[in-house]
């Protein structure tokens, strides 16, 4: 390597600039992690508001509901402000073992992030009845899921595999009229499970705003 | 504001218009206009929802948002009786990457015109009011759904009353609306991406030269926020994208538009419904090379700037191990024309000659091949068996010409000399055109950026970077034979110039191996006992022809020999089938995963460091760079930070890979990208690699 002169690794600086600044598209903007219906669904470990951390294997034999959340944006409130998320939620729980965890993966100082209090005084002041709630701040869970929108709904079967990825019901609208009138994709894929059957549809496109990740 | 005050003025002043109120929605001012300012009993036109967005990057969706998002709507009142209204009809949107997610909208303005029908019943002097609630998702980082209530007075006459304001915007939105295509479509998938060729004129010619292009689909068939391959052709384009899980096996049809940017705002769309079927022909021969910046942004100036690169990394060519053997035969035969300085510069421009000749073919060979449809980049030769069997023989062969076993010209010429060494202009031509053959899968450092961008250019640039990368390559040998004073500085000729040349064999010999070593890579062990077998074939002719050569059926003999011992293995190691392992053969003593984009997005998913090394067995500077990246500080720096190293590895031909170089505007290998934990921009790293330029940008990378 002894050919490489003062002269040579100035070049070779200047090649790593020119290098540099042709890097412009990017793989970086290719799909997020597929999760696959009937496959196991992605593992996870994050922190909920008490500081706990709270893991997929905790709740191996029971239903995971997942959702992800973002109280500043306009299709949650939808769901909040109708109280039709926090009907969902009542009767998810409603079942003997199921879980409600909602997922917040909004980047700090982005639009939905919140501390462990804040996210607690949400759950209260909406009248809302998740299991747990957790924190993602750097987007680890949500780029696992494959996470698009605020909301997008998961069912997890007892044994851990997926049953239903998508939107929270048939009607993509911000407007709270229209939830009478969706199938609340939810509580049919809930209901399906109970009865001993797969969720139809168990794919939907999610709605909603972006995942601030 | 202004804008406002004149709406206001306009619904004012003009009693007899279409009368619509424009309502500020917050970050949009939306309002319906009409083409007509009265309308005629039985009367079919055009009105349309117009949405004046504010500025910064404010945007509303196409019908199919992406992933994320939802297009505007209205939600019409009980209409009056008898009247009926159309779908939207959506001009051409953009794609608008958000993070790792793609949309589709627009900005600044748009206007969705939709058809409005009067029943015959309609009386004149009467005014039909069209009313609703229209819903607009406006979006920035954050999104906001917008609206409000929007009417319009429809005054019914004799004869319609053209609008011109109207008529103007919704003319306006519908040239700019997507073109029907005028060939025929196919699309057919597999389980990890769909490809369609879609048939049309128009959109070849726009293709060329394009910015952008990119297929927008009706439904979410595909991940919208992935890389895509484009091919062009004369007849249309054709586009493959990863497939995704929303997609059906069974599709009898898949509809979208082909989005084209021709640059400075020029966007373009058409539209197809494809078919299930076979590729169309004429659509798909040449890749379109996106991120490559497109021609328009090559100007005169950053030309001369790429050739000056081209230029360099011809000159830095010389240095590179692969070129070395070649180079010191010339640098021998200087030496016994020192003496002469006329014949030293006849040689000097011969050798050039040579050089040049070679990569002009090198370049008309590369451009063929692409506009065959091959991704095919710089080192693309090595990447067929047939010819590394050809240049590990020919290697041989120069090896054992040097040794003296052979010698070449003797009966025509009556000179003594070897192939290389002729004391000749045709040898010192010779020597340029094998230096030149073997020096251009080195792809060296500027080399890269360079010849990136060159690739996206047409066939006189990608030409003229060949020739400056040749004239580089050549410049230093030239400049001595020009320079009596640095000729003199070469030692004297005598008889130790044998035992020089005959040393010399023993590079071309270990060049033979390495290339050995690369066939093996690609077409297995079987290839290699092929060549080997050539080789002995080859011994036996040269043996032979030295034996028995004298006489006309001897000559015969042993050039038959020897021409089998060149064309069995090139034959054969085509036909051997590859080893499965090939394309992942690479040995590496950090623990490493085959590259894919998917494992690229999954990995990036879980927060990882990602370290990506594009490379290939024919690629010297690679080989070089894995004494770095194999060393002790690298791989316990791989383990601390949790980084995940991926291996690209473009030994044989992959359009996968050959598109992420092409992202990088990268025609070759080596390519080090470190992608960060955070899911930022990856960083590209020089191309000749130190432990500790890895080691520092994995923990930048890291955050530590």
């Amino acid at each position: 390597m002894n050919f490489l002169s003062q002269d040579k690794l100035k070049l070779l600086a200047g090649a790593a600039v020119a290098a540099a600044l042709t890097a412009g598209a990017l793989i970086a903007s290719t799909a997020n992690a597929e999760t696959t219906i009937g496959a196991q669904a992605p593992d996870f470990t994050e922190l909920n508001t008490a500081g706990e951390q709270v893991s997929k294997s905790d709740f191996a034999g029971k239903t995971v509901v997942l959702e992800w959340t973002n109280h500043g944006c306009p299709f949650v409130q939808k769901h909040y402000d109708s109280g039709n998320m926090q009907g969902t939620q009542t009767s998810a729980l409603d079942g003997d073992e199921a879980v409600w965890i909602t997922v917040i993966s909004s980047k700090p100082g982005s639009q939905g992030y919140v501390s462990a209090d804040e996210a607690d005084e949400l759950t209260t002041s909406r009248g809302a009845k998740p299991t747990h709630v957790l924190l993602d701040p750097d987007g680890s869970m949500g780029r696992a899921y494959g996470a698009k929108t605020t909301p997008h709904m998961y069912i997890i079967k007892p044994d851990g595999s997926l049953a239903y990825n998508g939107a929270i019901d048939s009607i993509p609208s911000s407007r709270v009229a229209d939830i009478e009138k969706a199938t609340n994709y939810v509580k049919t894929g809930l209901g399906a499970l109970e009865a001993g059957q797969a969720p139809d549809p168990a794919l939907t496109v999610p709605y909603g705003c972006s995942v601030k990740y | 504001m202004l804008k406002r005050l004149f709406i206001a003025l306009a619904v004012l002043f003009s009693p007899l218009a279409a009368i619509a109120q424009p309502v500020d929605s917050g970050h949009a001012l939306a309002e319906l206009v009409s083409e007509r300012q009265a309308a005629a009993p039985g009367d079919r036109f055009l009105a349309a929802l117009k949405l004046d967005l504010d500025e910064g990057g404010w945007h509303v969706y196409w019908k199919n948002p992406g992933d994320s998002g939802l297009p505007p709507e209205i939600y019409w009142d009980d209409l009056p009786e008898g009247v009926e209204l159309g779908e939207f009809s959506w001009p051409t949107p953009h794609p608008i990457p958000f993070g790792t997610l793609m949309n589709y909208g627009y900005e600044h303005e748009v206007v969705l015109p939709f058809e409005v029908r009067i029943p015959e019943t309609a009386q004149p002097g009467d005014t039909i009011t069209l009313a609703g609630e229209g819903t607009w998702l406006i979006c920035l980082d954050i999104c906001i759904p917008e609206g409000g209530d929007l009417s319009l007075d429809i005054p019914i006459a004799a004869a319609p009353v053209t609008d011109d304001a109207g008529s103007a915007a919704i003319g306006a939105s519908l040239a700019a609306s997507s073109q029907p295509v005028t060939g025929s479509a196919n699309f057919s998938q597999t389980e990890e991406s769909i490809q369609v060729w879609v048939e049309d004129g128009d959109l070849a010619e726009a293709a060329t030269g394009a910015t952008e292009i990119r297929l927008l689909p009706d439904d979410h068939d595909i991940e919208h926020a992935a890389a895509q391959v484009v091919r062009l052709g004369d007849q249309g384009v054709s586009v493959t994208a990863p497939r995704s899980a929303y997609a059906s096996d069974n599709m009898d049809t898949f509809s979208g538009i082909i989005f084209v940017d021709g640059g400075e705002g020029d966007a373009r769309s058409w539209r197809f419904e494809a078919s299930a079927g076979a590729e169309i022909a004429g659509v798909a021969t040449t890749a379109f090379q996106t991120g490559g910046g497109g021609l328009q942004s090559v100007g005169a100036a950053s030309l001369v700037t790429f050739l000056g690169a081209a230029f360099l990394g011809g000159l830095i060519l010389n240095l590179m191990p692969c070129v070395l053997p070649v180079l010191s035969i010339k640098a021998a035969s200087l030496v016994s024309t020192a003496h002469d300085r006329r014949e030293s510069q006849m040689h000097g421009l011969a050798y050039m000659a040579g050089v040049l000749v070679c990569f002009l073919a090198i370049g008309v060979a590369l451009f063929a091949l692409r506009a065959a449809g091959e991704s095919a980049g710089l080192g693309f030769q090595l990447q067929y068996p047939p010819i590394t069997a050809l240049f590990a023989l020919l290697m041989f062969a120069v090896g054992l010409n040097m040794l003296g076993v052979f010698e070449i010209g003797t009966s025509v010429q009556g000179v003594g000399g070897s192939l290389a060494d002729r004391r000749g202009v045709s040898g010192a031509f010779f020597t340029g055109l094998l230096a030149g053959l073997v020096g251009a899968p080195c792809v060296g450092p500027f080399m890269g950026p360079a010849v990136g961008i060159a690739l996206t250019q047409p066939a006189p640039v990608v030409l003229g970077v060949f020739l400056a990368i040749g004239l580089g390559m050549a410049a230093p040998l030239v400049l001595i034979s020009f320079t009596p004073a640095l000729a003199r500085m070469l030692p004297k000729p005598g008889k130790w110039m044998e035992t020089f040349r005959q040393a010399l064999a023993f590079p071309m010999f270990l060049t033979a191996l390495w290339l050995l070593w690369v066939l093996a890579g690609q077409a297995g062990a079987n290839a290699v006992i092929l060549v080997v077998a050539g080789a002995v074939l080859l011994g036996l002719g040269v043996w032979l022809a030295n034996k028995i050569g004298r006489d006309a059926f001897g000559k015969v003999v042993a050039g038959v020999l020897i021409l089998g011992g060149f064309v069995g293995p090139a034959v054969g190691s085509n036909l051997v089938a590859p080893p499965a392992v090939a394309a992942s053969s690479e040995v590496a003593e950090a623990d490493s995963q085959a590259w894919s984009p998917e494992l690229v997005s999954q990995l990036r998913s879980e927060g990882r460091v990602i370290f990506i090394d594009f490379t290939a067995r024919w690629c010297v500077t690679c080989q070089l760079n894995k004494t770095s990246i194999h060393s002790e500080r690298v791989v316990k720096s791989f383990e601390e930070n949790d980084v995940a190293f991926l291996i690209a590895d473009w030994t044989n031909r992959d359009e996968v890979i050959a598109a992420a170089l092409a992202e990088h505007d990268r025609a070759g290998v080596p390519l080090y990208l470190v992608y960060p934990a955070d899911g930022g921009e990856p960083e590209v790293l020089p191309q000749i690699l130190t432990p500790g330029v890895i080691v520092s940008a994995l923990e930048d990378a890291a955050g530590t």
